[in-house]
């Protein structure tokens, strides 16, 4: 997940990471980690809010660019059930898809590759 | 049904999508976020997601269908390494109607199938991640990035230190390994992803050295 700068605001955490910064800690699904000073001032400290769900902040100083890995907070790839749709996912004329128009129906999601 | 195509470069998933004339939603995911998201670490695996947005089965592999390949005796007079690929592809676990059969369960019985797993299950039942598998991520996502925005020869440091991280995510390794091993001018990539002057691995001595092919790939656990 690459993200531009080491504060962000709630949204642009919640859609770069899946994971929702609130008063009572960064929460996914029914999950909520305890993140005292992650959140001021509807400002998420990315730094802080990286350690408490134990996914390492990776810098590129040369071209000046974090990425954040997965959170190991539960030590499973999946923290919660709870699915969260990423909205950078294109169709094939290149353009996003709205996965809210699936809201209410069954959903198998299969993972392919031209390679 | 939804098909995501794990490809950095849309180019290279759009023909086979218009090729398939799909009548579900076929999306491309360039920065493969839904490695991190679903826990994908290899193709095809897949997710089931119900009605209320919760995940019923962790990432999987999702073979619906028995390739012919694994009925067929390895011809002979191969090049050695094709010869030993086609053994290890051979030996790729085979769950594909068993795994046809759950998902039909599913389609019939909805929550009530004894397929579908409680947010608990599911959870417990997604892949171990340890730190420096997270940091693969964070490493990958780097490479992804600077590949698109810099050239490609700035995300080979990044993408070699995921591949060492995570050796065990073959969709960072075969990304990687089909822009080296392709040749220019191309129209499909290689998929034979040989050795290479780029990275250190390759398919088959990874596969080898993860075990064989018995090894490649999250077999479903649909008892």
């Amino acid at each position: 997940m690459i993200i531009s700068s080491t504060t962000l605001s709630v949204p642009e955490f919640l859609a770069a990471t899946g994971w929702e910064a609130k008063p009572e800690g960064l929460c996914r699904g029914e999950l909520c980690v305890p993140a005292p000073g992650a959140l001021a001032n509807s400002v998420v400290n990315v730094t802080v809010a990286a350690e408490k769900l134990g996914m390492p902040l990776v810098h590129d100083a040369s071209h000046n660019v974090w990425a954040l890995g997965v959170a190991t907070a539960t030590g499973r790839a999946l923290a919660s059930a709870k699915a969260f749709f990423p909205s950078s996912l294109i169709d094939a004329m290149g353009r996003a898809f709205d996965f809210s128009s699936l809201r209410g129906r069954r959903i198998i999601m299969v993972a392919w590759a031209s390679w | 049904m939804v098909t995501v195509a794990l490809d950095i470069n849309p180019a290279h998933a759009t023909p086979w999508i218009e090729l398939a004339k799909p009548t579900h939603p076929s999306l491309i995911d360039t920065t493969h976020v839904t490695d991190e998201l679903f826990g994908f670490i290899n193709v095809p695996m897949a997710v089931w997601i119900d009605e209320n947005g919760m995940l019923v089965r962790p990432a999987e592999a999702a073979s619906i269908e028995r390739s012919p390949l694994r009925d067929r005796e390895v011809p002979t007079g191969l090049p050695p390494r094709i010869e030993q690929m086609y053994r290890e592809v051979k030996s790729i676990p085979d769950d594909s109607e068993e795994y046809r059969s759950a998902i039909l369960d599913w389609a019939r019985h909805g929550a009530a199938s004894k397929y579908a797993m409680t947010p608990e299950q599911v959870v417990a039942a997604s892949q171990p991640v340890s730190g420096s598998q997270s940091r693969a991520a964070a490493c990958f996502a780097l490479g992804e990035y600077l590949h698109r925005t810099v050239g490609h020869d700035a995300a080979v440091p990044w993408w070699r230190e995921a591949h060492a991280l995570y050796p065990e995510n073959w969709t960072y390794k075969r990304q990687a390994w089909t822009l080296v091993t392709t040749p220019e001018g191309a129209t499909e990539n290689d998929l034979m992803q040989g050795p290479n002057e780029v990275y250190t691995g390759n398919w088959l001595d990874d596969v080898i050295a993860a075990g064989g092919g018995g090894s490649y790939s999250v077999r479903p656990q649909l008892e």
